[in-house]
C-alpha cells in the first residue's frame, strides 16, 4: 500500500491523467489543421501499375491527395539504411504500406474519400518469411542497399549485396570448433519468436504544420531528435528550422522510437501547406511496426563438470520490409545471447533479413525477448541432459561481478548469484497445489544505455523555484517526475517547486532519445549536473554579494543559509544585481568523453533480471496459469519507488503477453490478426496474485546517486522461466512462442 | 476506423421500427452496437439505415410468467441479466455466463438479443440458451413467431430472423434439473462452449431428459444427441460414467472448424473436457439436492 503524505510528492503526469487533463497529440487542435487519412496496400508484394486518385480527390471536404509521385523527388529516408520512401511510388513492399494520404477539412472526409483510391497492382513473387527471405533464388524486398554509417547509431547496417540481408553480425571469441572437440556433451536447440505488436494504448498520431520560416512537428515520438534529423534531411530544412513537441505519450515500448509516421504526415503539410493531422487506429498501428520475429538455432559444449566451453548461436531476424533500427536489433540479440555467464569460446551469428511484411522495429530491451528465450530455454536443456539442476548448473557458470562475459563488453557490474537468490528465496517454498517441481527459473543480462550523450538546463528563478529543460519523453514511465526529484535533491529545493518543461526540441538541448533504459543514466546526470552548475553559480553570486566566504554558505529551500542566518533568493540577487530580478542559468552535459573518457566502453551499464515463475497448468485443455512470479533486477538506485516497480512489473506482465498470447500473425504475408479484436493481450486477470518484484540498489551505477538504467530487464526472463516450469514438470519443451493451450496440449499428448 | 455515412432512426414504437426497417433495402436494427458499430468501423457492414430500438419502452424488461418461465426482453444488457434477481434465482448459469462476457463495457452495453442476432459463432449465450429450451418471440411486417433457441442460429452470422423482424423477447422456462455452463477461451471470445441441461423425474434422482449442447467450435450450436440419448432415464450418479462410454463418439460426431481459435480435433477434445465437467458438476448438483 502505497501513501502519499501529501500530493506535491505524486508524479505531477498521474494528476494530468487521472483527472482527464493530460494532453496527448491526438487532443491537439492547431488552427486551419486538415486532416490526413492514409491509403495502405491490400498486396503483400507488387508492382503498382497504376494510382487513380481522381475520384477520391473530387470528394466532398478533399482539399488534396498525396502520392508517391508528390514526394519521389525527396528520395528515401531511414536510420541505419536509407532505404524507406515517404510514399510507396513503384512497388509496394507489405500489406499496410503507405500509398497515398487523403487530406480532408474532416477525418470523416479523408476516410470516406480513401475508399474511392483504386490502385492497379502486378503481383510480385513474395518473401512472406524469414526462411523465403534467406532461400537461394528469393525475391528481393529491395533490390540494392543503401546504408548509413554512424547515423543514428554508432556504426550501422552491414547488408550482403544481392540477398535480402541487410544486416549481418559476427562475433568469435576463441575456437568454438575446438572446444566442440573437446567436450564432454555438445547439444543443440532450435526456437522460435514470434513478432508481436507493442500495443500502446495510443496509436501513431501526428501533426505536422509546414510554414515558410520552418516546419513544426507535434508527436508522441520517443526520439524527437531523431525525427528532428530525418525530416530535416528530407526537406533540406536546417536542424534550427524543425521543432519536434511531445506531448504526453500514451506508451511506446520502442514502437515510438526512432522515425515512424512523421516524414509522412510532414509531406502532406508540405503538399498543402497547413497543419495536418494523421491519427492512426490501433489497426493502423499494428501494421506500422512489430517486434521482429526470430528463429534461433543454439549450441553449448560443455566438460565433464558442467562447466561451458563454448557457446554458439545463429540468429534470423524477421525484419519485415524496411530496416528501421532491425540491424542494432540484430546485434543486440547476438550480445544478449551470452547471458550472465563464463563462455571462453564464442561464435555469435546474428542476421537481420527483410521479408513482405510489417517492418520490425525496436521493441523493449531490443533482441533481448528473442535472445533470452531461446538462451535460457537451452540451458535447461543442457542442464538436463548433464544430469545437473537448472539452479547448480546455472551456478556453475556464472560470471562474478567485474568479469567480462565478452572481451570486447564492459565487465559485469552486477552479482547475478544475488539476484537468483532473491528470487527463490522470495518464491519460498512451493506451494501445496502445484508442487515443487512447477517451477522455472531465467536469467538475463543485457547491454542498454546507448549513445552516451545528454544534455540538460537547469534554471534558478528568484523565488527558488526551478525549471528543467531537457528532452527526455514522459512515455508513463514517470520520467519528468524523475528529472524533477534529481533537481530537486540536488539543489535541496522541494519537489513541488520544480517544473519539468514538456518535451520540445525548441526548448529542450541535444538528447539521442527516450529508449535502451538510457534516460535516468544520461538524462538524469545531465540535469544533475546542470542542477550542480546552476547551485555552484547562485552560491558564487551570494558570497559576491554577501560579501561571505564561498564554504559558509549552503543552499535551502528559498534561498541560502549564511553564517548570519537565512537570505533568500530574491535578496541575493536584489544585492547582486540591484533589482530584485534574474535567474541562474545551470548547464550539464554527459558525452562520451565526461569522466575522463569511463562513459565509453560499452555498455554504459548492464541491465539484469531474474525471473522465477510456478504455474498450474490443466493438462485437459493445455492452458498454463501463472500462479506465482518473482523478479529481481539491480537497478544501482531507485529514485521513485512506486515508477520503477510499476516498470518492472509492467516488462514481466508485457513478457507475460508473448509468453502466452501473442503474435502478429501473417499468411504468406497477409495479416491475420492485425486488429485488437483479434490479438490479445494479458489482463490484470492474468497477472498472479502473488507477484514479488525486487529491487536491489547498491548506489553503483553511472546515474545519480549510483542509478542504473531499468526498465526493460524484467520482460526478458519471464517466458524462459515458465517454459522451464513447464519443462520441470512434465518434460516437454514447447520451442515456439506464444505457449498457446492447443501447443501445450498437443505437447503433453505426443509424450504420453 | 470511422463508420460509412448512414441514417439514424430512433423509433419509439415497435411498429415504425419494423416498418422503417421493412422500407429500406439494407437497414439494419441497433441494439448495443457491440458487434454492429464495430463491423461497421471496421467497413465490413456499411448499412443505409440504423434503426435503433432502444427509446422503444419495454424491451428490456425481466419478468416472471405464469407459466415458470422467465422472460428476458431482447434489449436487456448482460449486466442487466447478470444483476437481475429473478434470473439469479431461477436461472443461476444464465446470470453467471451474462457476467462473464467480454469486459464490463461489453457487458453494459452488449444485449442478449443483441448478441443471439448477430449470430456470431464465439458467442456464450446462444448454447446455454439453446439447452434451456428458450423460444425467441419475432415481430415483423406479417405478425409475430416463436422459434426455439436452437433453430435460431443458421450457420455464422446467420439467423431465421427475417431482415425486418425484431426480436422482442426470449421466455426460457425455469429448468427442473441441474444446469451447468462451461467455456474455454485464449482470448476474448469462446473457443469452445458446452451446457448441460437435465430435466429431473419426480423421484429427483433420475434423469428424465438430458440436453447437452456445444457451441462455437462450429458454426451454430450443436446438440450432442447421442449423450443425450444415454443419459435419458439413466440416474444421477451413473451419469459421468455413461458419458465417459460414449464421449469418443460423441465429440468424433461434433462439427468443428479449424481456425484461429485452435486446430477441429483440439476443440472436439476441449468440447469432451466441458461435457465431463458439466455431467460433475449436474450429478454434484443433484448430490447435494439429496439428503
Amino acid at each position: 500500500m502505497i501513501r502519499f503524505d501529501s500530493l506535491s510528492e505524486a508524479r505531477p503526469d498521474s494528476i494530468d491523467k487521472v483527472t482527464g487533463r493530460a494532453v496527448y497529440a491526438t487532443d491537439l487542435d492547431i488552427p486551419g489543421m486538415l486532416h490526413g487519412h492514409v491509403v495502405r496496400s491490400t498486396a503483400v508484394h507488387a508492382r503498382i501499375r497504376a494510382l487513380d486518385v481522381g475520384a477520391a480527390r473530387a470528394a466532398p471536404g478533399v482539399v488534396d491527395v498525396l502520392c508517391g509521385a508528390d514526394v519521389a523527388s525527396l528520395g528515401c529516408w531511414g536510420l541505419v539504411l536509407k532505404d524507406r520512401p515517404i510514399l510507396a511510388l513503384d512497388k509496394v513492399r507489405y500489406v499496410g504500406e503507405p500509398i497515398a494520404v487523403v487530406i480532408a477539412d474532416s477525418a470523416e472526409a479523408a476516410e470516406n474519400a480513401a475508399e474511392l483510391v483504386e490502385v492497379d497492382y502486378a503481383a510480385l513473387p513474395r518473401v512472406p518469411d524469414s526462411k523465403a527471405a534467406l532461400a537461394p533464388g528469393a525475391a528481393l524486398v529491395h533490390e540494392s542497399h543503401s546504408p548509413l554509417e554512424d547515423f543514428y547509431f554508432r556504426g550501422g547496417a552491414r547488408p550482403i549485396d544481392g540477398t535480402n540481408v541487410f544486416h549481418r553480425f559476427l562475433s568469435e571469441v576463441g575456437d568454438v570448433a575446438a572446444a566442440e572437440a573437446a567436450a564432454a556433451h555438445v547439444h543443440e536447440d532450435h526456437f522460435s519468436f514470434p513478432p508481436v505488436f507493442h500495443y500502446a494504448l495510443e496509436p501513431h498520431t501526428a501533426i505536422a504544420d509546414f510554414r515558410e520560416d520552418g516546419l513544426t512537428i507535434w508527436s508522441g515520438a520517443q526520439s524527437p531528435a531523431g525525427v528532428q534529423k530525418v525530416v530535416s534531411r528530407l526537406f533540406g530544412l536546417p536542424l534550427a528550422k524543425v521543432r519536434i513537441v511531445v506531448p504526453y505519450v500514451g506508451g511506446g515500448f520502442g514502437g515510438k522510437a526512432s522515425v515512424k509516421i512523421e516524414p509522412l504526415v510532414a509531406a502532406a503539410s508540405w503538399k498543402v501547406r497547413r497543419p495536418v493531422r494523421i491519427a492512426q487506429s490501433l489497426s493502423d498501428s499494428m501494421l506500422t511496426c512489430r517486434r521482429l520475429g526470430a528463429r534461433i538455432t543454439i549450441r553449448t559444449a560443455v566438460d565433464r563438470e558442467g562447466l561451458i566451453l563454448a557457446k554458439s548461436a545463429d540468429i534470423v531476424l524477421d525484419g519485415g520490409a524496411y530496416a528501421d533500427t532491425g540491424s542494432a536489433v540484430a546485434t543486440k540479440a547476438a550480445n544478449r545471447i551470452i547471458g550472465p555467464y563464463v563462455i571462453p569460446n564464442l561464435r555469435l551469428e546474428a542476421r537481420a533479413v527483410y521479408t513482405n511484411t510489417v517492418p520490425g522495429a525496436a521493441f523493449r530491451s531490443i533482441g533481448g525477448p528473442q535472445a533470452v528465450w531461446a538462451a535460457e530455454c537451452h540451458m535447461d536443456n543442457v542442464a538436463a541432459a548433464i544430469g545437473l539442476s537448472p539452479v547448480e548448473f546455472r551456478l556453475r557458470n556464472l560470471a562474478a561481478r567485474g568479469q567480462r562475459i565478452r572481451p570486447d563488453l564492459r565487465p559485469l557490474d552486477m552479482d547475478m548469484g544475488e539476484l537468483m537468490g532473491l528470487v527463490r528465496q522470495a518464491m519460498g517454498a512451493a506451494s501445496a497445489a502445484t508442487g515443487p517441481d512447477a517451477r522455472g527459473l531465467a536469467l538475463a543480462a543485457s547491454d542498454p544505455g546507448i549513445v552516451a550523450i545528454g544534455n540538460a538546463l537547469v534554471r534558478l528563478k528568484i523565488d527558488g523555484s526551478v525549471l528543467v529543460a531537457m528532452a527526455s519523453v514522459e512515455i508513463g514511465q514517470g520520467v519528468h517526475a524523475t528529472m524533477a526529484r534529481i533537481a530537486a535533491e540536488t539543489l535541496n529545493q522541494p519537489f513541488g517547486s520544480v517544473t519539468v518543461l514538456p518535451t520540445d526540441t525548441g526548448t529542450a538541448p541535444f538528447d539521442w532519445g527516450t529508449g535502451a533504459s538510457r534516460s535516468t543514466v544520461i538524462v538524469g546526470a545531465s540535469v544533475e549536473a546542470a542542477a550542480l552548475d546552476a547551485a555552484t553559480q547562485m552560491l558564487d553570486l551570494a558570497a559576491e554579494a554577501l560579501a561571505q566566504d564561498r564554504t559558509a554558505l549552503a543552499l535551502v529551500p528559498g534561498g541560502i543559509a549564511t553564517p548570519q542566518g537565512f537570505r533568500s533568493f530574491h535578496e541575493v540577487f536584489h544585492l547582486a544585481y540591484g533589482v530584485d530580478s534574474g535567474e541562474v542559468i545551470g548547464r550539464g552535459a554527459l558525452n562520451p568523453r565526461s569522466r575522463g573518457g569511463a562513459l565509453r566502453e560499452a555498455p554504459l551499464f548492464w541491465e539484469t533480471a531474474a525471473g522465477m515463475a510456478e504455474i498450474d497448468v490443466d493438462e485437459d485443455t493445455g492452458a498454463i496459469r501463472l500462479r506465482r512470479y518473482a523478479s529481481a533486477a539491480d537497478v544501482g538506485r531507485v529514485i521513485n519507488r512506486v515508477s520503477a516497480e510499476g516498470q518492472d512489473e509492467g516488462a514481466s506482465v508485457q513478457g507475460l503477453g508473448h509468453t502466452l498470447f501473442e503474435a502478429l500473425e501473417f499468411e504468406d504475408g497477409q495479416p491475420v490478426n492485425a486488429s485488437p479484436v483479434d490479438y490479445n493481450i494479458p489482463t490484470l486477470d492474468d497477472v498472479p496474485d502473488d507477484f514479488h518484484t525486487i529491487l536491489v540498489e547498491h548506489h553503483d551505477g553511472p546515474g545519480p546517486g549510483g542509478a542504473k538504467g531499468m526498465g526493460e530487464g524484467a520482460i526478458l526472463p519471464i517466458a524462459p522461466a515458465i517454459a522451464n516450469a513447464l519443462f520441470a514438470r512434465y518434460g516437454v519443451r514447447v520451442n515456439d512462442l506464444p505457449l498457446t493451450p492447443e501447443k501445450v496440449w498437443r505437447a503433453l499428448r505426443a509424450r504420453s | 476506423m470511422l463508420p460509412a455515412p448512414f441514417q439514424l432512426a430512433r423509433p419509439t414504437e415497435l411498429a415504425e421500427a419494423i416498418r422503417l426497417a421493412a422500407a429500406t433495402e439494407d437497414s439494419h436494427f441497433h441494439a448495443g452496437g457491440t458487434e454492429l458499430l464495430m463491423a461497421m468501423k471496421l467497413r465490413l457492414l456499411r448499412p443505409e439505415l440504423l434503426v435503433d430500438l432502444k427509446r422503444i419502452a419495454g424491451l428490456d424488461r425481466i419478468a416472471w410468467a405464469e407459466d415458470a418461465s422467465v422472460v428476458i426482453g431482447a434489449l436487456a444488457t448482460h449486466r442487466q441479466v447478470e444483476q437481475d434477481v429473478i434470473v439469479r434465482r431461477h436461472l443461476p448459469a444464465l446470470a453467471a455466463l451474462c457476467a462473464n462476457v467480454a469486459n464490463v463495457r461489453v457487458r453494459s452495453a452488449g444485449t442478449l438479443g443483441g448478441n443471439l442476432c448477430f449470430a456470431e459463432p464465439h458467442a456464450d449465450p446462444p448454447t446455454l440458451l439453446a439447452a434451456l429450451g428458450a423460444r425467441l418471440r419475432l415481430v415483423g411486417p406479417d405478425g409475430e413467431r416463436e422459434v426455439a433457441a436452437d433453430a435460431f442460429i443458421l450457420g455464422e452470422f446467420e439467423t431465421a430472423r427475417e431482415p425486418a423482424e425484431i426480436m422482442t423477447h426470449i421466455t426460457v422456462p425455469v429448468p427442473r434439473g441441474p444446469v451447468a455452463y462451461r467455456r474455454f477461451r485464449h482470448g476474448e471470445r469462446p473457443a469452445v462452449n458446452a451446457a448441460v441441461a437435465w430435466t429431473m423425474a419426480a423421484d429427483g434422482v433420475t434423469i428424465e431428459r438430458a440436453r447437452i449442447v456445444v457451441g462455437a467450435l462450429g458454426s451454430r450450436p450443436q446438440d450432442v444427441g447421442l449423450l443425450e440419448r444415454l443419459l435419458a432415464g439413466r440416474r444421477a450418479g451413473e451419469a459421468a460414467e455413461a458419458v465417459a462410454q460414449g464421449l469418443t463418439d460423441a465429440v468424433g460426431e461434433i462439427e468443428a472448424m479449424d481456425d484461429r481459435h485452435g486446430g477441429a480435433d483440439y476443440k472436439r477434445h476441449l468440447a469432451g473436457v466441458l461435457i465431463t465437467r458439466n455431467i460433475a458438476e449436474a450429478a454434484a448438483q443433484i448430490n447435494g439436492a439429496t439428503p
